[in-house]
């Protein structure tokens, strides 16, 4: 079995098939504000501190949601491709990350364990969350 | 010996200034979703980590459900928190 993602000096090779590709461009819109019904994706650096928060977050603004924009861009614009740069690599394995984060959220996941459940299941999100993890940890061993 | 007879004078920026210089933590809790390979690679990529504290640091917030990342003043340690957000980890301060 081929990985879906090998290193190349400076480019990460992609090896994904068409339907791979399919599945993967609905990845930025689940991760997008609506997305996230749970809110998981909502941090918060000072919890308990109402106070300290509101500075925190006029101090940040809206980098992350500017940043994370960034990352959707970069991976819709690098699907299809068969070579990206390790800095979209990078910015592919923090959406699907989120997506994950999602999708467990969606699924109710709070706790550890829920691997063997999954292998049981046939739902489709559950199929996905699997999914995405074996990319992510593709991504991982090509950038490491 | 005695004891000061007037109230402290409060001063809201000198707080500020300390709050700001004190020593901040940043705390990453265990989550049921992030891959542990995944978790070693981001501590390694924002703090240079070699591979083996990365991993310790892992293993910490899996099994103990958190783990002190980083530290220093409360800019730094904001700065760090943000960062491992943008990666989609749980973090939080604390005030050491």
């Amino acid at each position: 079995m081929t990985e879906p993602f090998t290193r190349s000096g400076d480019m990460v090779q992609v090896h994904l098939s068409r339907s791979e590709i399919s599945v993967l461009e609905d990845l930025p819109e689940l991760v997008a504000g609506e997305g996230d019904v749970g809110g998981r994706l909502a941090y918060t650096a000072h919890p308990g501190d109402a106070e300290a928060e509101a500075r925190y977050l006029d101090l940040i603004g809206d980098d992350l949601d500017r940043l994370r924009a960034a990352d959707r861009k970069a991976f819709a614009g690098g699907l299809g491709a068969t070579s990206i740069t390790l800095e979209v690599a990078e910015a592919w394995m923090r959406v699907v990350g989120e997506a994950r984060i999602v999708l467990a959220s969606r699924l109710g996941i709070t706790e550890d364990g829920w691997e063997e459940e999954a292998e049981r299941t046939r739902d489709p999100e559950m199929a996905l969350l699997g999914y995405l993890g074996y990319l992510q940890d593709a991504l991982v061993g090509a950038l490491e | 010996m005695t004891t000061p007879t007037t109230a402290p004078v409060h001063h809201p920026e000198s707080e500020q200034r300390d709050s700001l210089d004190q020593a901040w933590q940043v705390v990453v809790w265990n989550d049921p979703v992030n891959l542990m390979s995944y978790v070693v690679w981001v501590f390694r990529k924002l703090f240079g980590h070699p591979e083996h504290e990365a991993t310790r640091l892992m293993l910490q917030v899996h099994h103990e459900g958190r783990a002190v990342v980083s530290s220093g003043p409360l800019e730094k340690a904001e700065s760090d928190c943000h960062r491992l957000h943008h990666h989609g980890l749980w973090a939080t301060l604390e005030r050491v």
